[in-house]
């Protein structure tokens, strides 16, 4: 095995790795996304009126 | 008598200029080729949109003239109106842009709902660094083998960008290469989808993605520009403008620039990167051995991404609870190709379930191809520029 074609490997091995790892910190900023910002329901305008009223 | 004598001279230099006196078989047969791409584009519809000024390139690209006589009109002619306008390809101005564009029509939602399909879009990258190996093996050297790979990627602009950088004389080989090869995605994917998976595993339904918030789509592109940015800085280029378009989109207030950035702006840039792309094919540099070479290798970087894509969802599997299971017809979205990659797993997926609607969950994958393949750029750009 040439010099060349170990550093070609060498090159594919990491950047393969990196691709990974910057795709799973990639995938944990999502659930960070999700857990901070959550989907909440947006409540109907009646209901809202009805709230204030309430207060 | 002298002035038919001065007559027949002109006239045989005016025979001098013209293309049927300097054409030559190379030209005929990039002209013909040229003339396949548009009847693809038009009969068969693969990638129109690409495929039609390309091929119109081609034609103009090849169009013999005396190249001796500096008429600068040749796409290689310093100072001529294609030179001038095939500096976007040259100097990479033409990819951001069309990643703003992008950005601006792409919705990730897709992905936020479903995060772990992120992993399909890495997995699908070894196509990428297969392809470079394999150049490698076949006597280029590192920084052609490295724009040559990246055909892996399906990614056009990207594609385009990163030969820009590392080797500029394969520009016209690579982008033609890898946009045949991303028209060509509805031949070349659909038979080792059908060979690597069973019936059962297509005909599997996966669980309706969650509902994305507001603020998580506004939240994306910023977290992932300031991600992108620390960890990779050298597909900043092209990932920056990718999230700037999407923070256009989903921001609510900045309209008119989003439609701006995925209508008028990205058709302008298409056609521009598109018909030089084609002329820059003229026969005369671009007809070598080594242009064969580069669609050999561009056909199996395509082949490996698509088997490890539906190989690492397999394989994924086997790791994730019954209900949270991914049909590994996705597998292949993975390789970017943004949507008909998505539009592949979402045909071949009705074919054994007709009420299995595949798309929303592939078009995660496809949109992480995008930021994959962009990131392998970088990581090429950093290692061999």
């Amino acid at each position: 095995m040439t010099l060349t074609i170990q550093t070609a490997l060498f090159i594919a091995l990491v950047g393969i790795l990196g691709i990974f790892i910057f795709m799973f910190i990639f995938y944990l900023l999502i659930k960070g996304l999700d857990k901070w910002f959550p989907y909440e329901e947006e409540k109907p305008e009646q209901d809202l009126i009805l709230d204030e009223v309430e207060d | 008598m002298n002035t038919l004598l001065s007559l027949a001279d002109n006239l045989q230099t005016f025979w001098g200029y013209t293309g049927f006196y300097n054409v030559e078989s190379g030209h005929i047969i990039m002209i013909l080729i040229g003339l396949v791409f548009i009847y693809l584009a038009i009969t068969k519809e693969y990638e129109p949109l690409l495929l039609i000024p390309i091929g119109f390139g081609m034609l103009i690209g090849n169009i013999p003239f005396n190249e001796a006589a500096g008429l600068q009109i040749g796409i290689y002619e310093e100072g001529s109106v294609f030179n001038i306008l095939y500096q976007g390809v040259v100097q990479g101005w033409y990819p951001p842009l069309i990643f703003l564009g992008i950005g601006a029509m792409t919705d990730f939602s897709a992905l936020i709902a479903n995060p772990k399909l992120i992993l399909i879009g890495a997995a699908c990258q070894f196509g990428i660094f297969g392809a470079y190996i394999i150049a490698i093996e076949w006597g280029f050297a590192p920084n052609e083998a490295g724009a040559i790979g990246i055909i892996g990627g399906a990614d056009g602009p990207t594609a385009i960008f990163l030969t820009s950088k590392l080797a500029p004389h394969l520009l016209g080989a690579v982008a033609i290469s890898a946009y045949s090869y991303m028209a060509l995605v509805p031949v070349i994917q659909p038979p080792f989808m059908r060979l690597l998976t069973t019936p059962k595993e297509r005909a599997m339904k996966m669980k309706t993605p969650r509902v994305v918030s507001q603020t998580e789509k506004v939240m994306f592109p910023i977290m992932g520009l300031l991600l992108t940015a620390f960890l990779v800085p050298s597909g900043l280029p092209l990932l920056g403008m990718l999230f700037f378009g999407n923070l256009l989109k989903e921001s609510g207030v900045t309209r008119r620039l989003a439609e701006t950035a995925r209508g008028p702006l990205i058709d302008t840039i298409t056609i521009l990167l598109g018909l030089t792309v084609g002329a820059s094919t003229q026969a005369t540099t671009f007809l070598r051995i080594e242009s064969l070479k580069v669609f050999l290798i561009g056909a199996l970087s395509f082949v490996i991404a698509t088997v490890t894509g539906i190989l690492f969802v397999k394989a994924f599997n086997l790791i994730l609870p019954k209900d949270k299971k991914i049909n590994p017809l996705i597998g292949n979205a993975g390789v970017s190709a943004v949507p008909d990659a998505a539009r592949i797993s979402q045909t071949v997926g009705l074919e054994y379930n007709p009420s299995n609607y595949l798309l929303m969950h592939a078009m995660g994958p496809n949109v992480a191809g995008v930021i994959g393949s962009a990131v392998a750029a970088g990581i090429l750009l950093g290692f061999l520029y």
